[in-house]
């Protein structure tokens, strides 16, 4: 029984395909819960762009549009080697798919680097909400409550980013130890789902961040 | 089989491996169900001393028992520690984590150590509301309303909602790992119209948990980073609004309330067939009823802002899809009674508290209409009315139901029986208890006693001295069981695999059952779910 | 399990990076509550690339794909019916804000 797949089948599963249906299933599900909160989030930043659009409009010309932009197209990247890391294990490229997850952990620091910049620079000019808040002009709290959900929503994400980065640490050992093969790379698969998903949300947090403020 | 003699003491999950770190490590779903019962048993008392000290405050109309403070922190604390820390994991965690594997035949549920993960993760949650609770409670309310919650409160808001928060995950796991076994865990043969009607119940449940709770815990982010950061999210003085704080808060928990007593409809569905000898009638749309009323309690919870500001148009949307609601409710209703018609039905305990569940949830249900019309709500909103109503549904449904089903699946939990005459008797007084405390605040609050003031005007004495006298009965019913459920555990006679006679794969498995619920994986060749007239023919053959 | 090709995975990407680009240039356009719409259409597109063909949504079997679409159908439940409210509030004109 040297057989991998048979070796990771835990004992409530009678074969390996219910084992993968039945996880599919479960990352799923929690992927629907993180809409839902993002969600959440989402409907308040809607309801008060809704009632104070001139101050979000405003606020997101605040914003390092070039920044934001190359920032995208990095995470865009990085979906990419992480797609293809699990493509390389599907084949049992093993060791190719550990290189890829290791670029896709350099481009997520490299995402996370320039967000972190870009707080520094809105902490600077006084955009950063609370004590730390300082705008003339009319609409000043309106402009504080854009940057209230900037902060929250892009935090957010970049905790969910921080969080898929160790999960790729954690990936990237296991494949070192050789627990990875083409007919067993589940768990590539599913911390994948988690990383395209974060970039997804992202998708939507540039649009509705950076773009607003470009036509004035 | 008449040689195999069974030894005396066959192996089964509770006694094949012992000590406390067997049960403290242990990823058995039984065993978890077992770790779950003995928490909210816990947290139930908890939430009940801060009910019944509520009750004897309100004895006088003048505060002689504790401040008005004091007061706002009990009923803060009831509210919080009877809704997430027993209401939502009651029959889940207990019968749900016990029973769905058993139900659809599986050795275990998809994710074992999820499984105990989510009850560390809950009891962690719990620890931190009950530190909150010892370094001096919270005083908002359950409902943590803006801006009193953000701005005013002097209490601990932010580690009542850190618990919270915590304990949703808890939530979330649970009902993902319901929803996955569920899926793809089912016995050879058993498809979906022949589940019986508890897991359809605990899917749908588990549907709404998965869909609902994130909002919860993304809205006391916002509470707590206002509370913290003082940004004004909710603050209309800042450009917020108070009313969003509370659409956020009910998406989550009026689906929440359908969290609470669509396990217990589950339960009740199981009890009702195997009483009466008979299959439950209309199976399918008792089945998709639970669906229905998953998907449309969705729709409904800006009723709950009739008078809050929210756009009357918006209420007008919400009032007629409350109404809607009604409907799939309704029809669980008549089939459960329509089941019992023509039935031989015996009135063993079980029995008795679905008996009393259909009775109260009726009028909880009833009343729960009077309050989604836009007028007469303005009458009753948040008055007394509003508190019977709901504890008409969440006490006399839900925790009827848990105890019934605790009843009704003692003999396979624990593998005795429990004494049926005690255990009729304080069926018999948690009904009336029930009854005498709920009723007259139906009253109470149709001649305008508001909801959470410690002191009233003389003339509502009489009704309140009623329901803090039914309320102690009331107390003597719960803890009656308690008592005696333990006792049983100990000393009662030992069950059959199937003292009720009862469809379903659980009762195909000995009492209690192996570790592994089945001897060999069954196989299912039943035509139809609760076939009580094959049953009978089968015993009239022996 | 079937999934999509190398190919495919490169042309997803350019993909992606193009509509980024249009959408960041459309942008710069105003044109009134239209430039709303148009940001979270290209926005959408996107992410559907990402679901269906990434995470391999387009491959899944059923009981995933209604998982997916329930989920972001109650998203919109939420989204609709609250702002159904604001949207509505001081159509009367006795109705202060």
């Amino acid at each position: 029984m040297s057989d991998p797949l048979v070796l990771e089948l835990r004992e409530q599963f009678a074969t390996p395909e219910q084992q993968r249906h039945t996880s599919s299933i479960g990352i799923w599900l929690f992927l629907m819960t993180e809409v839902m909160m993002f969600g959440g989030l989402f409907v308040a930043y809607t309801v008060y762009r809704f009632n104070h659009p001139q101050a979000f409009a405003q606020g997101s010309a605040e914003m390092d549009i070039v920044l934001g932009s190359i920032n995208s197209a990095i995470l865009l990247t990085s979906s990419l080697t992480m797609g293809l890391a699990e493509f390389s294990a599907k084949f049992g490229r093993v060791r190719l798919s550990g290189i890829l997850l290791f670029t896709t952990i350099l481009i997520g620091l490299a995402f996370l680097g320039i967000k972190f910049t870009e707080y520094y620079e809105h902490y600077q000019q006084h955009e950063a909400p609370g004590v730390w808040f300082n705008h003339v002009g009319p609409h000043a709290p309106e402009v504080q409550m854009f940057f209230v959900f900037y902060f929250l929503m892009t935090g957010l994400h970049a905790v969910h980013m921080s969080i898929g980065i160790l999960l790729l640490l954690g990936l990237i050992a296991r494949n070192m130890v050789g627990s990875f093969s083409a007919a067993y790379h589940t768990p590539i698969t599913v911390v994948g789902l988690y990383w395209h998903f974060v970039d997804i949300v992202w998708i939507f947090l540039y649009v509705i961040f950076y773009l607003p403020g470009l036509h004035k | 089989m008449i040689q195999a003699v069974a030894p005396k003491i066959e192996k089964n999950y509770l006694n094949e491996k012992v000590g406390l770190l067997s049960w403290l490590l242990t990823t058995d779903h039984k065993r978890i169900a077992i770790l779950y019962t003995f928490s909210i048993t816990v947290f139930f008392f908890i939430g009940g001393f801060f009910a019944l000290m509520m009750r004897l405050e309100l004895l006088s109309p003048r505060n002689w028992l504790v401040s008005a403070e004091t007061y706002n922190k009990l009923f803060t604390m009831h509210g919080i520690i009877m809704v997430w820390f027993f209401l939502i994991p009651s029959i889940p965690g207990t019968l749900g984590n016990f029973l769905i594997p058993m139900m659809v035949g599986a050795k275990d549920v998809a994710f074992p150590k999820l499984n105990l993960l989510s009850w560390y993760i809950f009891m962690l949650g719990g620890g931190v509301t009950v530190y909150a609770l010892f370094r001096g409670g919270v005083d908002t309310g359950w409902t943590f309303y803006t801006p009193f919650s953000t701005t005013y409160s002097t209490t601990y808001v932010v580690a009542a909602a850190v618990g919270i928060f915590i304990a949703g995950f808890s939530t979330i796991l649970t009902a993902l790992n319901f929803i996955a076994t569920i899926h793809s865990m089912r016995a050879p043969g058993l498809t979906w119209f022949k589940l019986p009607i508890f897991v359809w119940s605990m899917y749908a449940n588990s549907v709404v948990l998965i869909l609902n709770t994130p909002v919860l815990a993304i809205t006391l982010v916002m509470l707590a980073v206002e509370r913290i950061f003082t940004v004004g999210i909710f603050d209309p003085a800042l450009g917020g609004d108070p009313v969003l704080f509370q659409h956020m808060f009910w998406f989550y928990s009026h689906p929440a309330v359908y969290t609470m007593v669509l396990p217990a409809m589950a339960v009740i569905s199981e009890i009702v067939p195997a009483f009466s000898r008979k299959p439950l009638f209309g199976y399918k749309a008792v089945a998709f009823s639970s669906i229905a009323i998953a998907v449309v309690g969705f729709l409904v919870w800006g009723h709950h802002m009739f008078v809050a500001g929210e756009s009357v148009y918006s209420a007008l949307a919400f009032s007629f899809l409350s109404y809607c609601v009604a409907v799939p409710s309704a029809i669980k209703v008549f089939n459960w009674t329509a089941t019992i018609h023509g039935g031989s039905v015996s009135w063993d305990t079980p029995m008795l508290y679905a008996i009393g569940f259909i009775g109260l949830f009726t009028i909880g249900g009833m009343t729960g209409l009077f309050l989604a019309a836009l007028g007469l709500d303005v009458h009753v909103h948040d008055t007394y009315f509003v508190i019977a109503h709901f504890h008409y549904i969440m006490v006399g449904g839900s925790v009827m139901a848990f105890l019934g089903g605790v009843h009704y699946w003692w003999p396979k939990i624990s593998g005795k029986m429990y004494p049926e005459g005690l255990a009729r008797l304080s069926a018999l007084i948690v009904f009336i208890g029930f009854n005498l405390t709920f009723f007259p605040q139906f009253v109470l609050g149709y001649l305008g006693m508001p909801r959470r003031y410690a002191a009233y005007p003389e003339e509502f004495q009489m009704l309140h001295v009623l329901s803090t006298a039914g309320a102690t009965i009331l107390g003597v019913g719960y803890v009656l069981p308690l008592c005696y459920l333990i006792w049983a555990w100990h000393y009662g006679r030992d069950a059959t695999p199937n003292p009720w006679r009862a469809t379903g794969l659980e009762w195909k498995s000995s009492s209690p059952p192996p570790t592994h619920n089945f001897e060999v994986t069954p196989i299912v060749t039943a035509k139809l779910p609760y076939d009580y007239e094959a049953m009978k023919e089968e015993l009239e053959l022996v | 399990m079937s999934g999509p090709s190398r190919k495919t995975y490169f042309l997803t990407y350019v993909g992606l990076l193009g509509l980024l680009l249009v959408n960041t240039l459309i942008a710069f356009v105003n044109l009134g509550w239209f430039s709303t719409v148009i940001a979270i259409g290209l926005a959408t597109i996107m992410a559907c690339l990402v679901a269906g063909i990434l995470m391999h949504g387009f491959y899944e079997a059923k009981i995933v794909q209604i998982i997916i679409a329930g989920g972001v159908i109650f998203f919109l439940i939420m989204m609709s019916l609250t702002m159904n409210d604001y949207f509505t509030r001081g159509w009367l004109p006795f109705h202060t804000p």
